[in-house]
């Protein structure tokens, strides 16, 4: 079974996009509901992501890559 | 000095330790210790801030040196955007709340003008006219929601969210860097150095920006900043969150 990791749909209005800034575990690592697995920016605001279960991380987005609201950016493996 | 999360006082520690009070501040919201707070600081000493993920620009080792040797060494920040210097000349004034996004209309907007908002007050308030929110062409580190005076960049914005522990609900920072002394000539400068260092042919105009100074060359910042500091803390007072 996988989980997504979504950009959030609610952070900020309309369309502008957003750009994974770093991953802070890398792909294929085993990560813990709650771990703090990566940071995107969108008009100059670090957002944190989280991993939303436990389980082996797959990475989608590269870092530097953009991404637009509700984007799946990882998925987690459990 | 020691710095304190406890006082509406301007506070003047070195640039890493006003970035790690920052950090402090979001991290009282993140634990649950309180839902809202603010502080504003003055470097005693200066350098070129800038997000970490700049790190990995090519050039970067070879920038980081020729602004060490300019007196401007490069500090990381946990807020977005990009390069910005710190000295003396600038005042920081960072607000951190709990709120829950989506529910309470909380979002990136509504926190710059959480921040914005009582900023332009104050200044109107100082006798500034021509007060708004908005890009700046040609400044640097510009974003949708600056502080200018007009149409000039006063102070620059940006933001961090982190989950609160055990909760749904976020902590956000906002914020916001204003330059109070010095020209915007000698800061501008700074910006351009480290553009020509890592090979990047963008350059920022001095005209773009302007300094409190300049509008207010009597002002005294020290008396003058705490009526911004009651006047962020009780536009949150009075929002739910």
């Amino acid at each position: 079974m996988t989980s997504d990791v979504r950009v959030p749909e609610e952070l900020w209005e309309g369309d502008t996009e957003g750009v994974i800034t770093a991953w802070l575990v890398d792909d294929g690592a085993t990560v813990a509901q709650g771990d703090l697995i990566a940071e995107m920016m969108v008009e100059k605001a670090q957002y944190e992501i989280e991993a939303p279960v436990s389980g082996r991380l797959v990475i989608a987005k590269e870092e530097d890559e953009v991404v637009a609201k509700g984007a799946v950016i990882a998925t987690v493996e459990t | 000095m020691n710095a304190s999360l406890e006082t509406f006082e301007l506070q003047r520690p070195a640039v890493e330790a006003g970035l790690a009070l920052e950090e402090a501040l979001l991290e009282t919201i993140c634990q649950g210790e309180s839902r809202f707070g603010l502080v504003a600081w003055s470097p005693t000493d200066r350098a070129l801030v800038m997000p970490r993920r700049h790190e990995r620009v090519a050039g970067f080792p070879e920038a980081r040196r020729i602004l060490l040797d300019r007196g401007w060494p490069i500090r990381f920040r946990a807020t977005g955007g990009t390069p910005v210097p710190q000295s003396p000349a600038v005042v920081n004034v960072a607000l951190a709340l709990r709120c829950q996004v989506g529910s309470s209309a909380a979002h990136l907007e509504w926190g710059y003008r959480r921040l914005g908002e009582p900023w332009c007050a104050w200044l109107e308030a100082l006798g500034i006219q021509d007060v708004d929110l908005g890009s700046v062409p040609g400044a640097y580190c510009d974003g949708r929601f600056n502080v200018r005076i007009g149409g000039r960049k006063l102070a620059g914005t940006a933001q961090r969210w982190r989950r609160v522990r055990g909760s749904r609900d976020m902590a956000m920072l906002a914020h916001g860097a204003m330059q109070v002394g010095d020209t915007p000539e000698a800061l501008v400068a700074v910006v351009n150095a480290y553009q020509a260092a890592i090979g990047d042919p963008q350059r920022f105009a001095a005209g773009s920006h302007v300094a409190l100074g300049q509008v207010l060359p009597e002002l005294d910042v020290d008396v003058a900043l705490p009526k911004l500091l009651h006047g962020l803390a009780s536009l949150v007072s009075c929002c739910v969150f």
